[in-house]
Order: C-alpha cells, then structure tokens, then sequence
C-alpha cells in the first residue's frame, strides 16, 4: 500500500450539438474543407457582431438539470484576451460570473459502491480554430489555419478535486458521456475532438487535509489516456515526493505513444487575460418557465431507465445495461416492445434480438441503431411472429438476414419464401415416417437406448421439411413412433 | 456653386422624384464642386464617381418608367469610410486596412441601397475613430472649411466637412465620444447620434463598442429625420438593437407649437467649465430666445459630469485594446515582411502599420485591464458610468432635454489640442446611450459657426427632433450660408 493518495479534478469541455456555431451562423458540421464554414463573424472582420445562439443556452442548462445542477438566470459574458492566431478575434468569448449551473452532482459505481462526485461548474464559451504545422517538412516556415472550429459552442464542466484514482477518472467520464449523450448536448466523441479534457492530479500523503503541488495534463482525447496519464502521473509524483524532491505546479502533455507526461515549457509570469464585460452582449435574465419548459425536455437517465426496464421487461442486468448505453438503442427497444401483440413475452426475446443479432450485424457494418435497416416495428413483429408459432426460431434467423439485407418487413419475406412453419400434424407425421425410414442406424441406436441417436432423425425431418415443420411436434411424433 | 448644392435633402428629393432634377445632375454637381473644394479640404479618402453616375442613371430610370421608388431615391450621399460597403475598400483611415475590402454591407448600407441613395465617396476620419480632429487619419488631415488653418473636428471630420462645405446633401458619420455633434459643431451643420441601440451597428468597424453608434450630418434636422426613418430600425444581427414602433421621423416637425411645451433644462454644471467667452454668450442670447417663444428654462443639475472625461477614456480605451487586437496582421490587412517569430510577426504588424493614437489608446486599456488595475481602473469607471446614467436620468426627469452649448471652446488650428472637459456634453450621450443633436445657432469670432445641443431620454429620438426643429427655425441661422472657399 502507498502512503500517498491520488486527487484529482477534470476540466472537460464537450461541443455543443447545434447545427450552428454559438457566435454566428454557419455550420458546425465535422470534416468539412478547411475554412468552407466560416463568416464575416468568425473569421472577426472589421464590423461583425456576435449573435448569441439560444439553442447552445439551451442544451447546457439541460445538462445541467440532468447533473443536478442550479441553473442560474442570469446569463452574461466576457472577453478572455489572448494572442493567438487560431483566436481570430484574440479574445475569446466566454460566460462569465455566474456560470449557467453551479453545484451539480454525479454519482458514479466504485468496486461496486456508489460515489457521488461534486461538480463546480458549467459554462458556456467558444471554440478555437486549428493550426496546422508544417512540421517535418521542408516547408517549416508557415503554418496554415482552418477555422471551421471556430466560434463553435462549447460546454465547460469543472468538478471538484474529489477523484482519487485513475479507475474512477474513467468511470466518471464514461458516465458523463453517456448522460451528455442521451440529453443530446454533445455528441462526445473524444475522435473528432468533442469532447475534450484538462486533467489536474496531485498526491498527498494519507490523512493529509491540503491540496499537494498540482499538475495540470492538457487536452486529454481518450477516455483510455486520462486513465492512463492519471496513473503515470500518480506514480511520477510519488516517485518524486518519496526521493525528498520538489514538485512544481506546471502543465504537462500527455504522451500517448511513449505513455508517459512531459512537461510543457513553461511562460514567464502567468497569463493575464484581461478579462472585461463583452459589450456587444447584452446580460440577460432566464425566465422561470423557460427553465421549467427545458426541465421537462430532459430525457429519463441511463440508470432510471435501467432500473425501470429491469422492473417492467424482466430484463437481466446485463441485458438491461446494454440497452440502456444510448438513449437511441433504449428508445428503438422500447418501441419495438411497445408494437408487439403480447408485450410480456416479447419484452425478453427482443432484448435477445437487438443485443446479439441486430447489435452484432449494425457493428460489422459500422452503422448506428438509428441507421438500422430494419426497424423497430418490423423487428417486433418478427418476434411476434415466432412467438405465436407462425415461424420458428431458426427460420427467424433466416428472415431477418433478409429484412437486414432489404430492409423489408418480416411477413413478406416470410411469403416470398414460403417459410411458414409447418404446425399441420398429419402433414409432420408423414415426414417423420420416412425420415425414420432412412435412418436404420440411428432408430436402432435409440431403440438400444441411447436417446440422443434422435437427433440426427430429427435433422433429417427438418432438411425434408426445409426447415419448415414446427419442431416441437416433430421431437413429439418421433418418440412416439420409436417409442410406440 | 450649382443651385441643386444649396437645397436641403428634403427639397432635392421631391426635385428628383418628380423629374424636375435628374439624380445624374444632382451628383454631376457633387463632383463638380468636390473638384473645387476637395483640395482645400480634403474630405474625401476616396471618389466613385463613375460608380455613382451608373446608379443615379439608374435611379433616372426608374423615376421615369413610374417603378417605385425608394425613400432617397438618387440622392447623394457621402459615407465615413468605417462603415462596410460590399466591394469597396474600407479602410478606417489606417495603414493596416489600407488594402482591405469589404465582404459585406453594413446594415445601415444596405438600408441605404434599398432607399436607393447614391454612396458618391468614402470620408475622411481619425484613424478607426479615435480621436477629435481628423489629425490622426493615416492618409491625409481634413480642413475646416470656413477657417482651413482649422481642425473640423473629429473624429468624423471628413463627413461633416463633405456636408458643410456642400460636397455632398448628407453624409453618415459614427459617434463613440462625439465624434459626429463635435464636427458638426465645428462645421455649422446638423450632426445627430441617435440612442444607443436604434440603428445597428452591424458592418461598423468598432472603436468602443458599448457607446459607437451610426449617426448623420445634414443642413437640416428634417433631413436627419429623413434619413433616419430609412436607417432605423431592429436587426438582428446587433444584439444591442432595439425594435421601436417608430417608422416615421419626419413627423410633427413642422409644429409651430413645440417650443411652447418644452421644458429645459440647463446644466448647473456649465458654469464649473472654462468656456470661450463668445460661446457662452451667445448660449446667454439662445436661451432668451427659446424663452421668448415660450419654452421653459429650468436648472438641472448632474454632479457626476465632472467625471466624464476620465470614465469615457478609461472605459472606451479598454473596449478598443480588445476591439482592435483583431487587426494582427493574420488574416487581413498588413502584415510586416520582416517578423521573424509569431510574437515578433504581431508586434512588427501593429507598430508599422497602426498609428499613435491608436497605439497610445492599446497601451492605456491594456493598462486599465490588467489583473491588477482592473478594481482601480476599469470597474471603478463602470461604476461612476452608473452613477452618472443615473444623475442624467434624474436631470431628464425634471426636463424635456438638457440643453448646452455643443463644444465648450472653438475649433481649434492643426497641432493644438482642445481641453478634454471641451466636450463633455456630447459624451455624456454616449456614457448613457442618450440620443443627441447639435444644431448650428450663429457666428462668433470672426464667422466660425457655433452649434448647441440638445440630449434627450433613451429612445426619445422622434422628439428630439421636434424640439431641435423648433430650435432650428428660431434660431436664425442661415444654412444656405456656405463658407467661402
Ligand atoms: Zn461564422
């Protein structure tokens, strides 16, 4: 056991999922040609005025009333001055006191017990563009700037120094991303750069009560990493500590490739930013029922769902956390659940369905459930299908490979093909009295007692029948002719 | 000087519209007194006369085949050169926009093109409007047309200068401390700053963004009026506009009654100020004059002026060091051959391209915003910037508008400096987003014109001009009086 322990605090700055940007009018859209989304405002030329985006307002103070934050009603802003080329205005336009929401709360497991982390903080500000270096190329002397990013909206949360271990760093950013995701603030996705993170770790040793020298790790963008950077950073510090060293306060990058923090070279003097009221936006106040309106626009959370699908669909824990992951597999499970004729039956089987065919067929085609060719109704109705008898289990397989395909509904892939299954006993029995007709080996087995020998009676009944007579009756026939 | 030059926009209009005048003449007469005139003065930074005869052409047109027309019609107007024309250059009078055109159109230009006003040229100004005297534009200094050894004022001297000396009917101007009622003072001519918030400033290149606001020079304060039922309005694309239901300025001007319902209200505070001695005298005369029609002259009393130069400076200074951090020669504008790091390429830009007032301005908001100012500068101004919004609302709940001379002193010759305290009425319009007029009332020391001004209650634009109308016809004034030059 060390001496010491882990604290640690994460900055994480989410994109905001609005079309447009928060200061003006174009396009958020990911991976376009550099420069193609940018205006007169986000590009600051002589005269443009920053025009406040509601829907970015909106979508933070949603995520606030998720994370049990208070929201505050007064909304203004400020301007951060610095110099720097992807800063097109070199300032940055950012809330300033009071942020939207304040002290909200979020509960994350830990070996099986519940943490409660505290949150400082969400605050609206604005995204930078992005350098490109020439670098390693014989053209070192210029850099090229692309500001599509630029004066896209972000969401700044801040949380409490409460963090003591690189475990729950991961965990707490996997459940924030899946609650900001199923609110639809953000779209997280650390890949494309929205959702992006400042990670603060110190040490002190056990029992003490003050904060250690801090170390900031800048722009994490993997959940993977900060995990990983946390326990680097952890043992560094310990490291240094226990030698009798110093640590200093400064910022490090994180090195994903060696897996290591290196230390940015650090400025003269810190930073003064000069932070002043931005004049062309007004403070305004929120209004009661517009917050009361976005309250009742926030989504039921992962863990309620859990918990309520557990307890109305009979649904394993485990079945039930998958589908719950994303608001959108949780919405197209409880749609299919709510078209199906027996609700009660089909709730487990099309938990099966969804986790195992549908979920492993979207995977290997890189698709989202909100892509999925087949949709929720006509995957209910196949359950529905082989519940009532109308096909079996195995036959299903066969027509949803086709509804997948062709995306087409499963009755009439069941028509086209002829695969209704064969329930009609007479029509069975005929079957079976040549299928035992051709399998002296294995009657004779399974007249010398060894049961099993049936099986292979059973598939010979099936490859006739192509698949099609019901194989309850099927077992039930043969036995009783072997048996009769 | 062609007869067309002497009538005010109200006349020309109805001239134009009926086909008495050709639009194509109006502006030919522009351009043929700007070559009479422009190199004594020199007003304009640039000319587009073959552009503008194109489009007054048009507008003849369009008279003449009965489409309908807009409010200005073929009417000449010049434009400071910090308002965005889409495809022009613009350049605020610096080096580093020297090369700059612009993407867009401002939203008073676009209203402008919709009324189908002619643009015949860009004005000269102080460098992206700062300063009071048109010394600091990096181009050339503009002169006051009735004393040429004279500043005009600033910092949209080349406007009022364009106007007064009959180069054109009107013009727009911006107004951050003055700089439009200060020159328009100068220059014996009408200058108008609306409230704070009733024309957008969209496609403005910012000085202080919290007190710029477009405004206008004309002859008369119908013109003005005119010009602002064109250009007011709601946009959204300025967050600090306002809707107003007003549509019409233009309306009840002609009331002969007005003055008979005003009341007054002269600031105690005039006396604590040096004030030329021929102004304050002839402010005396006014003041018996509107008496004698029937106005009512009370006393108010706002305390706080006395802080309006040092609350002004350090607030405007610090919106300018962020306003105009913008110009790093990144993206546009200059940028120095020689930088040879990032910080050295930003520095190099500024220097060679921004001029010393703009500078010294960077430098002082800078200061005042610095982590460890900010208490003692900036937020204290803020303050006092309540405290003084508070004392004019006060005084304007006792008055219909406060009234005092437009400028404290006389212009004075290129080089000298005029007392900072010189034009604390007209700024204190700007600390409290109040509208204002200036209004030319005489001639003192040796025929240099001298305005007054009347400051009104936020949004009170419409009324203001009715009581600067009233004024205007009392006043005696003769503004078909031109300077000789
Ligand atoms: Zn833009």
């Amino acid at each position: 056991m060390s001496n010491y322990e882990t604290v640690v605090g994460l900055e994480v700055h989410m994109q905001i999922n609005t079309k447009s940007k928060v200061f003006c009018e174009c396009s958020t859209e990911f991976g376009a040609e550099p420069n193609s989304n940018t205006c007169v405002i986000c590009t600051s030329q002589p005269g443009a005025i920053p025009i406040l985006n509601k829907k970015a307002v909106e979508a933070i103070i949603k995520t606030g009333l998720a994370l049990n934050f208070t929201v505050n009603k007064q909304c203004t802003f400020a301007r951060k001055q610095y110099f720097y080329p992807d800063v097109p205005k070199n300032y940055q336009i950012t809330q300033s006191e009071p942020p939207l929401c304040s002290n909200g709360k979020l509960a994350i497991a830990v070996d099986g017990k519940e943490k409660v982390i505290n949150l400082t903080r969400i605050h609206l500000e604005e995204d930078a563009g992005k350098l490109v270096h020439e670098i390693g190329s014989r053209k070192l002397d210029y850099s090229l700037l692309d500001l599509n990013r630029a004066s896209v909206g972000l969401m700044e949360l801040v949380t409490e120094p409460e963090l003591s271990s690189p475990q729950e760093a991961l965990e707490f950013l996997t459940e924030l991303r899946t609650i900001v995701r199923y609110i639809g603030a953000s779209e997280c996705s650390m890949e494309e750069g929205k959702m992006r993170c400042d990670v603060n770790v110190s040490v002190r040793p056990n029992g003490q009560k003050d904060l250690g020298t801090r170390v900031e790790i800048k722009n994490m963008n993997s959940i993977s990493g900060v995990r990983d950077a946390i326990a680097y950073e952890t043992e560094r510090q310990i490291e240094v500590l226990s030698r009798g060293g110093k640590l200093v306060q400064e910022t490090r990058l994180w090195e994903a490739e060696e897996g290591i923090t290196k230390s940015m070279r650090s400025k003269e003097g810190a930073l003064d930013y000069r932070y002043f009221p931005e004049p062309d936006l007004v403070p305004f106040n929120l209004p009661d029922s517009f917050i009361e309106e976005l309250r009742a626009q926030v989504p039921e959370l992962p863990k309620a769902r859990k918990a309520r699908l557990i307890k109305e669909c009979a649904l394993s824990e485990y079945d039930a956390d998958f589908l719950t992951s994303s608001k959108q597999i949780a919405d197209y499970y409880e749609e299919a659940v709510n078209a199906a004729k027996n609700k009660e039956l089909a709730a487990k089987p099309l938990a099966n369905w969804i986790s195992t065919e549908l979920s492993g067929k979207l995977n290997a085609s890189g698709k989202e459930i909100s892509e999925s060719p087949v949709s929720s109704k006509d995957l209910s109705k196949l359950v529905s299908l082989i519940l009532d008898g109308t096909i079996s289990g195995k036959i299903a397989k066969t027509v949803f490979e086709e509804m997948y395909e062709k995306s087409v509904d499963p009755e009439s892939v069941i028509k086209e093909k002829g695969l209704v299954q064969i329930s009609d006993e007479s029509a069975i029995i005929k079957i079976c009295e040549e299928a035992i007709g051709e399998s002296t080996k294995a009657v004779a087995e399974f007249k010398a007692g060894k049961e099993r020998a049936i099986g292979a009676i059973v598939g010979l009944v099936m490859k006739k029948s192509k698949g099609q007579a019901n194989p309850q009756i099927v077992n039930k026939i043969l036995i009783e002719k072997l048996k009769g | 000087m062609d007869e067309i030059l002497t009538v005010s926009v109200k006349d020309l209009r109805i001239k134009i519209l009926s086909g008495e005048v050709k639009s194509v003449d109006a502006v030919k007469a522009c351009y043929k007194r700007i070559k009479e005139v422009e190199p004594k003065v020199k007003a304009f930074l640039k000319l587009n006369e073959e552009q503008a005869l194109k489009h007054a052409a048009a507008s003849d047109k369009k008279i003449k085949s009965g489409v309908k027309c807009g409010i200005l019609e073929g009417i000449p107007i010049a434009i400071k050169d910090n308002i965005m024309i889409k495809g022009e250059s613009m350049t605020s009078a610096s080096k580093y926009l020297e090369n700059y055109v612009s993407p867009y159109d401002a939203a008073v230009i676009e209203k402008l093109k919709e009324a189908g006003a002619v643009f015949i040229g860009r004005t000269n100004m102080d460098e992206f409007a700062m300063g009071g005297s048109t010394e600091t534009s990096a181009y050339q200094k503009t002169a006051n047309p009735w004393d040429i050894e004279r500043i005009p004022g600033g910092s949209s001297g080349g406007s009022a200068v364009a106007v007064s000396s009959a180069m054109a009917p009107f013009a727009l101007g911006s107004d951050t401390g003055g700089s439009i009622r200060q020159p328009a003072g100068f220059t014996g001519i009408v200058g108008y700053k609306p409230s704070y918030g009733l024309i957008s400033r969209y496609g403005v290149c910012a000085l202080a963004s919290s007190f710029d606001q477009i405004g206008s020079f004309s002859k008369n304060v119908y013109d003005t009026a005119l010009l602002v039922s064109v250009i007011a309005g709601k946009d959204y694309r300025d967050p600090v506009c306002e809707p107003t239901e007003q549509t019409d300025y233009t309306a009840g001007l002609e009331n002969p009654d007005t003055l008979k319902n005003l009341k007054i209200g002269i600031p105690k505070e005039l006396s604590d100020y040096d004030t030329d001695g021929e102004i304050l005298k002839s402010f005396e005369g006014v003041i018996k004059n509107l008496q004698l029609y029937g106005a009512e002259i009370v006393e108010i009393s706002a305390p706080s002026y006395k802080y309006v130069p040092a609350l002004y400076k350090v607030i405007m200074c610090a919106e300018v060091s962020a306003n105009i951090a913008t110009f790093d020669g990144i993206r546009y504008g200059y940028r120095s051959p020689n930088g040879i790091s990032l910080n050295d390429e930003y520095a190099k830009s500024r220097s060679q391209s921004l001029g010393y007032e703009v500078k010294k301005r960077i430098l002082f908001g800078t200061y005042v915003l610095g982590a460890k100012n900010y208490y003692r500068c900036y937020h204290q101004a803020q303050r006092v910037r309540t405290l003084l919004i508070n004392d004019l609302n006060k005084a304007l709940s006792e008055c219909d508008f406060i009234f005092s001379p437009a400028t404290l002193q006389m212009p004075v010759k290129f080089g000298e400096y005029l007392p900072e305290e010189c034009d604390i009425f007209l700024i204190a319009a700007n600390l409290g987003g109040f509208p204002g007029i200036t209004v030319p009332c005489s001639f003192v020391k040796s025929h240099m014109p001298m305005g007054v001004h009347f400051m009104g209650k936020r949004f009170s634009d419409a009324k203001l001009f009715q009581a600067a109308s009233a004024f205007e016809r009392i006043s005696g004034f003769d503004i078909s009086k031109y300077p000789k030059i």
